[in-house]
């Protein structure tokens, strides 16, 4: 009789679980790197080149002199401490270096805006639907403020979006170091700034405001 | 890799995911129902090393995006790293000593989601928060988008979700 070797069939049997086990691991790691693969394949194929250009001489920041004393930070339109001050005259420029000076002499609403803010970019329209309805009170100046101005932050540059929003009133570029935005208080976007022709502040508010609440705040603007 | 390049890569790493996370949902809950599957075994017996390469994979994005693109994190966007992050930790930590912890998967994956869910529905409708941005960086910032609706949150959730799928399929010994 020869003698039975009943280890070996048995070793054999329980190895082929391992290695079922090692070959879905095998599976699982190279189903993935090839979806890896493959994505990264597109994605470098696909984003080539291609940035934004600026047409020349125009600058998304530009410098601004304040003068006079600068308003305290906003908070709250309801209790706004600030009302009655005057407010400091602006001078800087627009994205194509025209001359822009923010100062008492008409009653004026300044807008200020974050082209990376979505609230921003939902007002902008609205506001230029508002100026084409004749919302604009008469004798009421209205000048935006583009700050907050970052490359790195989506929808930049803010002169190209102005431009595709077709935004009707002449736009100021704050400084880099947001010159205009901290001299009126700025702490968030959109910002309103109304002011009588003497250059007292008559209100301020922050958030995306209606054509009907825009034109009620300047009913009483003088 | 430039920056707009590494951010379809992942953007289409997280529309795979979702297309497997998709596809293997329905195939785990039968599974838990008693319907054998080898797709489910093999799910179930990698179950950490898969949570580990989506955990890992996620965080390995967000800093990314945060270190290289210098894309600054909002509030919301730390209480997902929290989650994340950990999930990595605890997920590459229980792959080498080959253990499956998935209740802490699950929780962890479940309060990540849901602060993914506010978080894209937030970017989707800027309205349901305060109505306006803060100068620094608010919560609505969308740094980048992608087919539309591929945003950063999103993906996260999806990598929340493709985890709490791969935690649906049964426990090992009934798998």
């Amino acid at each position: 009789m020869s003698k039975q070797t009943p280890n070996r069939p048995k070793a054999a049997t329980a190895a082929q679980p391992e290695r079922r086990k090692v070959s879905t691991l095998w599976v699982i790691i190279g189903v993935v790197a090839v979806v890896v693969v493959i994505a990264a394949v597109i994605a470098i194929v696909a984003s080539g080149g291609d940035s934004a250009k600026t047409a020349a001489g125009i600058e998304q920041t530009r410098p601004v002199t304040v003068s006079g004393t600068p308003l305290p930070q906003f908070e709250s339109t309801t209790d706004d401490t600030a009302i009655g001050n005057v407010v400091p005259t602006l001078t800087g420029a627009s994205f194509d270096g025209t001359p822009i000076t923010v100062q008492p002499g008409k009653p004026t609403m300044v807008v200020f805006l974050a082209h990376w803010c979505p609230h921003c970019q939902r007002e902008v329209p609205v506001l230029t639907q508002w100026a084409a309805d004749g919302g604009v009170p008469k004798g009421m100046d209205v000048i935006g403020v583009a700050t907050g101005t970052t490359p790195d932050r989506p929808n930049y540059p803010p002169s190209d979006w102005l431009e595709r929003e077709k935004f009707p009133f002449p736009v100021m570029a704050d400084s880099s170091d947001y010159a205009a935005a901290n001299a009126y208080g700025l702490s968030a976007f959109p910002y309103f700034v109304v002011f009588d022709s003497s250059g007292k502040l008559v209100t301020r508010a922050s958030g995306e405001l209606d054509p009907t609440t825009l034109t009620t705040m300047l009913q009483t603007v003088t | 890799m430039s920056t707009d390049a590494v951010q379809l890569f992942t953007a289409l790493l997280a529309l795979a995911t979702l297309a497997a996370t998709v596809v293997f949902l329905p195939v785990a809950i039968r599974a838990r129902r008693g319907h054998d599957s080898e797709i489910v075994r093999a799910v179930v017996e990698y179950r950490s090393l898969i949570c580990a390469l989506i955990a890992g994979g996620s965080m390995a994005g967000s800093l990314y995006f945060s270190e290289v693109a210098h894309y600054v994190p909002c509030t919301l966007c730390w209480y997902q790293r929290i989650a994340m992050y950990s999930l990595a930790i605890i997920a590459i930590t229980a792959t080498i000593r080959r253990e499956t912890p998935t209740p802490y998967f699950i929780v962890l994956a479940s309060i990540g989601a849901i602060i993914s869910l506010y978080h894209w529905l937030l970017e989707r409708f800027p309205s349901i928060d305060t109505g306006a941005c803060s100068s620094a960086v608010p919560c609505t910032l969308v740094w980048f988008e992608k087919f539309g609706f591929v945003t950063l949150p999103f993906m996260a959730l999806v990598g929340f979700v493709a985890i709490l799928t791969v935690c649906v399929a049964p426990p090992k010994e009934v798998a």
